[in-house]
């Protein structure tokens, strides 16, 4: 069937056409069969009840609200395991033995500034003449010691921002209260597949020959084809990467020394640098809110 | 670590001398002391009483039952962190509902 | 349009004399579009300038300009240097409460005290909750708070041994109850548990030395010395 032309003019009819036909004089045909649902500006789906876009820094923080911890955590360095037993139930507990030394707040990051919360802590002394130009300007701009680690802690909200050169000793961290560990695993340099993915290797005989713990087929057998998957585990460098531990119990703390004792094991070698932070799968310990308010007191004294 | 193919001591007087675990009950793990097993009888005990083998035994030879560990030769972890072993596997033959089969232990 | 190019490759035979005036070309050709400028040379300052114009200088040209040093502000007392060893603090502190006397550290130092116990001696050992342990020591593992000692002795024909903690709150006292004749040879007695080396049960030495102490009437872990002898 041939399309009908309308008798009258077509700009009262379609408006949101009017301005086409204003604009280029184009004459336009109108068919038989109209739609009923108006069209729509954008081709994107937008309104206000639709949920937010989950790739956007916003969503991001929003993603992260429960999980990221109230307050800011300590860099320790590992000096060793021993046991703690209970006098009272007589039970043996396999603890780490950390040491925090000078551990101080260098500077903040802000949602305003950087886009999300967290804490800038140093450890340890470091020589000025060994440090870089860059680096000395940061500190002498916080008026904050030279430091051996740098690290930054992610906090919730401005409430966790500790004040810069605060000074975070062992007592920051509650007896009985749990704490995530972070710490780079022991290096074991270059292994094989074996030992590195837990591999299966091949068989001592039955006609295997010089290839014991070879990796055997890595493309056409495992679904690539002619091609291997990207990611297909393999040999190569095998620890000295972060490894987390979580919900370690604080079984004691020493802040005379700077000594925490932890439960359990703590990845890395002795006199490595272990960050550890309020765990976030376990309640937030009780004393936050007071030791926050407490420790924002006796900044004032050191900074002023 | 008791597991399928285990031969363990029977140490009770219900009869059987050696046996084999076919199973243990509510464990994915291997057994340990205090756990049930199912096992096969592998070799009877040969009682000096004078009367008949069959008469004094309560199992025969191929009987499937439940039993109990009594002792292990891997060493138990205490909470004190002490480790307590043993120089042979042993168990007790008991019925299903969990009453012992043999009247007298020895060890 | 076809024409064209035959005529301008003809024309290209001409190039080779044209070659010798390429240069110019180019540097006729960059003087129209680029100016060539050199950097001028730094102009030095006069001498004796009056002090006067230093403000006029940028800082860095003004003669008496220094670079502003950092401020190195001094660290905070350091933990780490007030304690140097964590873990032996932390042995320490638990040995202070676990074995206040430090008895017990010296009846297992066997590297260091000559009354301790050593391997191959028989000991018993009483603990709060449950039935007394006694047996041959086959090993001592001296690790701090987590110094433990193997014992092995036999129930009813079979062997049992047992790794005591011997600093464990659970641990009530530790006797002596017979020492080894001869001095072991070696530190670790494994050997032990070969049934053509294996001392067997200890339970009548023990009952018997329990008799002798009674007898004695002497107090529970001082005895054991006159026992021995």
């Amino acid at each position: 069937m041939p399309p009908r032309l309308p008798g009258k003019p077509t700009g009262l009819v379609l408006p949101f056409a009017a301005h086409q036909l204003t604009t280029t004089n184009v004459p336009l045909r109108m068919f038989g069969i109209k739609s009923i649902t108006s069209p729509q500006p954008n081709r994107f789906n937008s309104g206000p009840d639709l949920p937010l876009l989950k790739s956007t820094p916003a969503a991001a923080l929003e993603r992260k609200l429960n999980s990221l911890p109230l307050r800011t955590g300590a860099i320790a360095i590992k000096k060793g395991m021993t046991a703690i037993f209970d006098p009272e139930t007589g039970e043996r507990t396999p603890a780490t033995v950390l040491q925090l030394d000078r551990v101080q707040v260098i500077s903040h990051k802000t949602l305003e500034k950087h886009g999300y919360y967290a804490v800038q802590v140093g450890s340890g002394w470091k020589h000025p003449s060994n440090v870089t130009k860059a680096l000395l300007g940061h500190f002498s701009a916080n008026a904050v010691s030279p430091k051996r680690h740098i690290y930054e802690f992610r906090v919730r909200d401005e409430k966790g921002l500790l004040p810069i050169g605060q000074i975070i000793n062992a007592d920051w961290f509650q007896e009985g209260q749990y704490v995530d560990s972070r710490s780079n695993s022991k290096g074991k340099g270059f292994q094989g597949g074996m030992k590195r993915w837990g591999f299966a290797g091949q068989d001592r005989s039955h006609g295997v020959s010089l290839t014991h713990r070879s990796l055997g087929n890595t493309a056409p057998g495992q679904g690539g084809g002619s091609r291997v998957y990207p990611g297909k585990k393999m040999p190569g460098n095998m620890g000295n990467e972060q490894n987390t531990v979580q919900n370690l119990r604080v079984l004691k703390t020493d802040p005379e020394n700077g000594i925490i004792i932890i439960s359990g094991a703590v990845s890395g070698p002795k006199g490595c640098v272990v960050r550890i932070q309020d765990a976030i799968k376990k309640a937030w310990p009780q004393i936050q809110k007071a030791a926050i308010e407490s420790s924002t007191e006796s900044s004032a004294d050191p900074t002023a | 670590m008791i597991q399928l193919k285990t031969l363990l001591n029977c140490i009770d007087n219900s009869g059987a001398a050696v046996v084999e675990c076919v199973n243990v009950l509510k464990k994915k793990r291997a057994g340990t002391v205090g756990d049930r097993i199912v096992v096969v009888v592998q070799r009877q005990r040969n009682f000096d009483t004078g009367i008949g083998v069959s008469a004094a035994n309560k199992v025969r030879r191929g009987d499937i039952r439940h039993a109990v560990i009594v002792r292990v030769k891997k060493e138990m972890r205490r909470p004190d962190g002490s480790y307590l072993k043993f120089d042979d596997n042993a168990c007790v033959l008991i019925n299903k509902s969990g009453d012992p089969i043999g009247t007298r232990m020895s060890g | 349009m076809a024409a064209l190019p035959p005529l301008t490759r003809q024309l290209g035979c001409l190039r080779p004399f044209m070659r010798s005036h390429e240069f110019i070309q180019q540097t006729c050709r960059r003087t129209i579009t680029t100016k060539y400028t050199p950097k001028p040379a730094p102009v030095d300052l006069p001498k004796n300038l009056p002090p006067i114009f230093y403000s006029q200088l940028p800082d860095r040209l003004r003669p008496d300009f220094k670079p502003k040093p950092f401020k190195i502000y001094p660290p905070p007392p350091s933990n780490a240097k007030k304690c140097k060893d964590p873990l032996t603090a932390t042995t320490e502190a638990q040995l202070a409460v676990l074995d206040p006397t430090g008895e017990r550290k010296a009846l297992f130092d066997y590297r260091r005290s000559r009354r301790s116990v050593k391997p191959g001696d028989i000991i018993r050992v009483t603990f709060k909750n449950g039935d007394p342990f006694a047996g041959v020591v086959l090993n001592i593992r001296l690790r701090g708070v987590d110094t433990a000692c193997l014992l092995r002795n036999q129930f009813t024909r079979v062997g049992v041994e047992m790794w005591v903690k011997v600093f464990s709150p659970n641990v009530e006292g530790v006797e002596i109850v017979q020492r080894t004749e001869k001095r072991k040879r070696r530190a670790r007695l494994y050997y032990m548990r070969n049934p053509k080396h294996d001392v067997g049960s200890v339970e009548n030495i023990v009952k018997n030395y329990m008799r002798q102490k009674a007898s004695i009437g002497g107090v529970k872990g001082t005895a054991n010395k006159k026992a021995r002898s």
